[in-house]
């Protein structure tokens, strides 16, 4: 589900159309913090999508923690 | 007078978000009765290795109708509030235009729409913005926000870009209710299907956990989509529909 890339950030490998596979990762991670309403892409609430620690890079996410 | 105010890269990852800062922006505006501030919108803006932006890159933009004896101070209360309520490691830019000064209206959304597909520099902005008349300023760090905030600015012109800053308040306990009362109750303006299909004021919506209004045709406007269910003909759009906005 995660990959490193070349500058050591953690990658969702999945892309940004795995819904249920971004919910499971978040429903395990200690450093969830749901993001502004306004950012929110997930009808699930707890999906590493809708975290304050992601960022968008264009194929997926970088997890921040 | 009307203005945009537009901001962009105010935040980081644990201070509050740039939709907040420009709400705050718009209150300064209402709480001195210098002006009245309409919906903020928010522009999504290239996501790309070689910007440097927090964490989805986009920025926020409020349309205003402003006193013109007050404009000056207003600019002047906006800068500082930017420079100081902005997070620490952050690139704040702000975009003030006034409307009835605007030249080069097409350069600035041709910048605009830019700005959704490359990447652009600083100095591309200030072009842009001397050739508008756009008040364009950085406050603190790199100040690359500004390219945002003027992209933000021209978006919100064009009418046609971003969804709105909150949810639509509706007060729908079955989660039925009609086109029409939704118009009343939220001040949305135009109920269409994703299709372009208006709605009838009569028609029955189902209203789904996010009821968030876009920007098309200059006017806000809540999509909706057929909905399966003998209930209702149609219901409101899924937050991952809505991020194309």
């Amino acid at each position: 589900m995660w990959k490193v890339n070349e500058k050591g950030e953690k990658v969702f490998s999945l892309g940004k159309e795995a819904w249920q596979e971004a919910v499971e990762a978040a429903s395990v991670c200690l450093h969830f913090n749901l993001d502004d309403d306004d950012e929110l892409v997930s009808e699930e609430e707890r999906s590493c999508y809708n975290c304050r620690y992601r960022r968008w890079i264009p194929e997926s996410f970088i997890c921040l923690k | 007078m009307r203005i945009l105010v537009s901001i962009d890269d105010t935040d980081n990852l644990e201070s509050r978000g740039t939709g907040e800062i420009a709400s705050l922006l718009a209150k300064l505006l209402e709480e001195r009765e210098w002006g009245k501030a309409q919906v903020i919108t928010r522009h999504q803006l290239l996501v790309h290795p070689d910007i440097p932006y927090t964490s989805h890159n986009s920025a926020m933009c409020f349309a205003a109708e402003i006193k013109e004896q007050h404009f000056e101070e207003y600019l002047q209360l906006a800068r500082q509030f930017l420079a100081t309520e902005s997070a620490p490691g952050s690139d704040p830019g702000l975009c003030v235009i006034v409307l009835e000064q605007l030249k080069n209206e097409l350069e600035l959304k041709e910048f605009a729409f830019k700005a959704k597909k490359i990447v652009l520099n600083k100095e591309e902005a200030y072009e842009v913005a001397a050739k508008t008349g756009a008040y364009l300023s950085e406050h603190g760090g790199e100040g690359i926000g500004v390219i945002g905030a003027l992209a933000g600015a021209g978006l919100r012109l064009s009418g046609n870009d971003g969804r709105l800053r909150g949810r639509l308040k509706v007060n729908a306990p079955t989660g039925l209710i009609t086109s029409g009362e939704i118009k009343q109750q939220s001040g949305v303006e135009v109920v269409q299907s994703t299709e372009g299909q208006m709605i009838a004021d009569d028609e029955l919506i189902y209203l789904g956990e996010t009821v968030k209004a876009v920007m098309l045709g200059g006017r806000t406007t809540l999509l909706v989509f057929p909905n399966e269910t003998e209930d209702a003909k149609w219901q409101t759009c899924t937050k991952n529909y809505l991020k194309r906005f």
